[in-house]
């Protein structure tokens, strides 16, 4: 394929992951996250070309809420703005595909809203079509629980293979100080939790969480004098399935399946395997299963390092962690990733999904050194 | 039967309802607790020294922080109005009704505000107002402690003292 | 760091936490919590169209359930009027059976009020019909020790006059032996 411009990642701030912050806004928690993130990189506000926000306004019980986040985002003189009702690895897409255009060569990404807020089993019922399925009161935890039924059903895969895979996020996740639940936990003891839906058990979920997040992106040229170590988009696709939960294979995601191939075909990766680290989005074991089939992983392996923060599991902020994997990579292979380092990472796997079941997924690769040349 | 019914259903009723427990945050928890005590506060910005009511964390303008809350005046001027004659769901407004956006001195940015004790045609660009408090004890430290604004009865303000808060 | 109300590590519950250290020092001074709380209520009624409205008038005067024959899919059940898979115009009409072989269970332990349609334990089920080449989500509300994946189960039906032309016209789904 033809070269694409060179895009890196060269800063990264969040917000701890809480479960509410009682004494600040969406904005108010977005805001020192964007001077974070610009202080970070050494540049003022008029440095950056384009911004794009993510977050949802069902979830905030604010029509048209987002465009408060203008106010925090630095959007006067009247900035080129985009946003979009999606997790901010999403919104990462369209930064780096507008700034494949070379109309822009720094963007920032914002996830913002609080989750504590709203009540997610109840705002994401509606993202189901409301003849067939939401009238039946489907939440995000049931469809969940019946992919994990299905993924059962063709796999063999059990509870303590659940277990299993919670546990590793949990031990990895106690080394994150940005997360929610900062405990490692033991597989056994995350067995006898109570079911929430049967075959998920509530240690197998994670909280409801909030935080803010920024991610600067530049281009070549830009890069290198904001970062030290920027870190480079190698490839990138995302895919989306089909709305009916009954018309699909739901132990499988063959979404992350395609976007992974497109996304390794642009990096030039020949296997997922290749990586040093995949940092994915998975809200309970069995997603991870499936996401790791999908992207071509052995989900028990234990190279690539999968999660090494710890995955949503034990922090879910929802409209921001996607945008926090993305993050998470980048601090691994620029060297600031502290104690949850993986040592001499140098090419990485981000990956994201939103809607009931895996219904949206988006790949990256990500690597040290420049794709094109 | 070899198909469904040739007469479709037409619609499907559906009643969203969604619960929301909203964080104030510690400016807007300041600006209504300080009603109660009759206060309208800003928050200014730390590069500009606009004041903006209702506080804000940041100026959407100089994206400079606003740490500093100040009070901000009782009394201001009318920049743009309008007159209602449409009831308001879930509140009893008298129709026609004033709806102006008054420019409190000390603040740069105006607030919205109900203008009565006066006839809706008496309203114009200029007129000096000031807010009508509910009486001491009945005040609960929320955005309903200011009535309306009134009339003061000071002469206009010239228009080139507010054509920029328009 | 965050303090926060002390809690299992084992479970998950909603934390309520304090802020955590603010990154930048320009703010003004914590003050006591204020909350607000309001509910959002929106009564919308949705057209159907005609596949969606005519399945629906199949539950409710025929007490069938139908499926349409789509490129790309086979039989849907419950059908949409297109192929989510091509996007080419749903076809013919097919009955299937109102029983089926159950693909999915969720067994529901902690319910969500007012919005989940029964009180736990209840299932929600992927079924396939006999005849249907998609699965219909429904629920189960019975017999859920006898749920698994494979056991045949058969559509419970609201009686005449109370159906209304409704995905939920069928009340349920109950295990058969």
């Amino acid at each position: 394929m033809s070269a694409l411009r060179n895009v890196a990642i060269v800063g990264f701030a969040q917000l701890p992951v809480v479960g509410r912050d009682a004494h600040r806004m969406s904005t108010e928690m977005l805001y020192p996250v964007v001077r974070e993130a610009l202080k970070q990189v050494g540049v003022e506000r008029d440095a950056i070309d384009y911004q794009v926000s993510a977050s949802a306004d069902y979830m905030d019980g604010r029509p048209f809420g987002f465009v408060a986040a203008l106010d925090v985002m630095g959007s006067w003189p009247p900035r080129q703005d985009l946003h979009l009702e999606m997790d901010g690895s999403f919104a990462t897409y369209y930064a780096w595909l507008r700034m494949q255009t070379g109309e822009v060569d720094t963007a920032i990404v914002c996830g913002h809203g609080k989750t504590s807020e709203g009540e997610p089993e109840r705002v994401l019922n509606l993202q189901l079509d409301p003849y067939y399925q939401a009238p039946l009161g489907l939440t995000p935890t049931a469809t969940a629980a019946l992919q994990a039924s299905a993924y059962q059903a063709r796999t063999g895969a059990t509870d303590a293979d659940f277990a299993a895979v919670a546990a590793r996020n949990r031990t990895a996740g106690a080394r994150n100080p940005d997360n929610q639940v900062r405990e490692a936990a033991t597989a056994d003891g995350l067995r006898h939790t109570s079911w929430a839906v049967e075959p998920l058990r509530r240690g197998y979920l994670p909280p409801v969480g909030e935080s803010a997040t920024c991610l600067v992106l530049a281009a070549a040229g830009r890069a290198e004098t904001l970062c030290d170590k920027p870190v480079w988009i190698h490839g990138v696709d995302h895919r989306t399935e089909m709305q009916s939960i009954g018309a699909r294979d739901l132990s499988r995601s063959p979404g992350a399946a395609l976007a992974a191939q497109k996304a390794y075909a642009m990096a030039g990766l020949g296997s997922a395997r290749d990586v040093d680290l995949v940092e994915l989005l998975a809200t309970n074991p069995a997603q991870e299963l499936i996401v790791c089939e999908a992207l071509g992983l052995d989900g028990h392996a234990s190279k690539p390092v999968i999660n090494p923060s710890g995955g949503a599991l034990c922090g879910d902020p929802v409209m921001s962690t996607g945008l926090i994997r993305l993050g998470e990579v980048f601090r691994q292979l620029s060297g600031r990733a502290a104690d949850r380092a993986v040592p001499g990472a140098r090419r990485a796997i981000a990956h994201a999904a939103q809607g009931h079941c895996l219904q949206q997924n988006i790949v990256w690769v990500l690597g040290s050194e420049r794709r094109w040349t | 039967m070899d198909e469904p019914p040739k007469e479709p259903v037409k619609y499907i009723d559906a009643e969203v309802r969604l619960p929301y427990h909203y964080v104030a945050g510690d400016y807007r928890a300041r600006y209504l607790r300080a009603l109660k005590d009759k206060k309208i506060l800003g928050s200014k910005c730390s590069r500009t020294g606009k004041v903006f009511v209702m506080p804000v964390v940041a100026s959407p303008e100089s994206f400079a922080p606003c740490d500093e809350l100040v009070e901000i005046s009782h009394r201001g001027t009318v920049t743009t109005f309008c007159v209602v004659n449409i009831p308001v769901i879930g509140r009893t407004l008298e129709i026609p009704y004033v709806a102006a956006s008054v420019a409190l001195d000390g603040a740069d940015i105006s607030i919205f505000a109900l203008v009565q004790e006066c006839k809706a045609e008496d309203v114009r660009m200029g007129m000096r107002v000031e807010a009508v408090w509910k009486p001491d004890g009945e005040r609960h430290g929320d955005h309903e402690d200011i009535q309306y604004f009134r009339p003061t009865g000071e002469p206009d303000a010239p228009l080139d003292s507010f054509i920029h808060r328009l | 760091m965050n303090a926060s109300a002390a809690v299992s590590s084992l479970t998950n519950i909603r934390l309520v936490n304090y802020p955590s250290a603010l990154m930048s020092e320009h703010t003004v001074a914590p003050t006591a919590p204020m909350f607000a709380e309001t509910t959002m209520e929106f009564p919308y009624k949705h057209s159907t169209g005609e596949t969606i409205g005519r399945f629906l008038a199949g539950l409710r005067d025929q007490r069938r359930i139908w499926g349409q024959r789509v490129a790309g899919q086979g039989v849907v059940v419950p059908p949409l009027g297109y192929s989510e898979a091509t996007g080419a115009e749903g076809g013919e009409w097919v009955a299937v059976a109102s029983s089926g072989v159950v693909t999915a269970v969720a067994i529901v332990h902690e319910a969500v009020e007012g919005l989940h349609p029964a009180r736990a334990p209840f299932a929600f089920v992927l079924v396939k019909l006999d005849g249907a080449d998609t699965a219909l989500p429904h629920v189960v509300t019975g017999g859920l020790e006898r749920l698994r994946i494979g056991t045949r189960v058969e559509a419970v039906w609201k009686p005449d006059g109370e159906r209304i032309g409704s995905i939920r016209d069928i009340a349920g789904f109950r295990p058969i032996d």
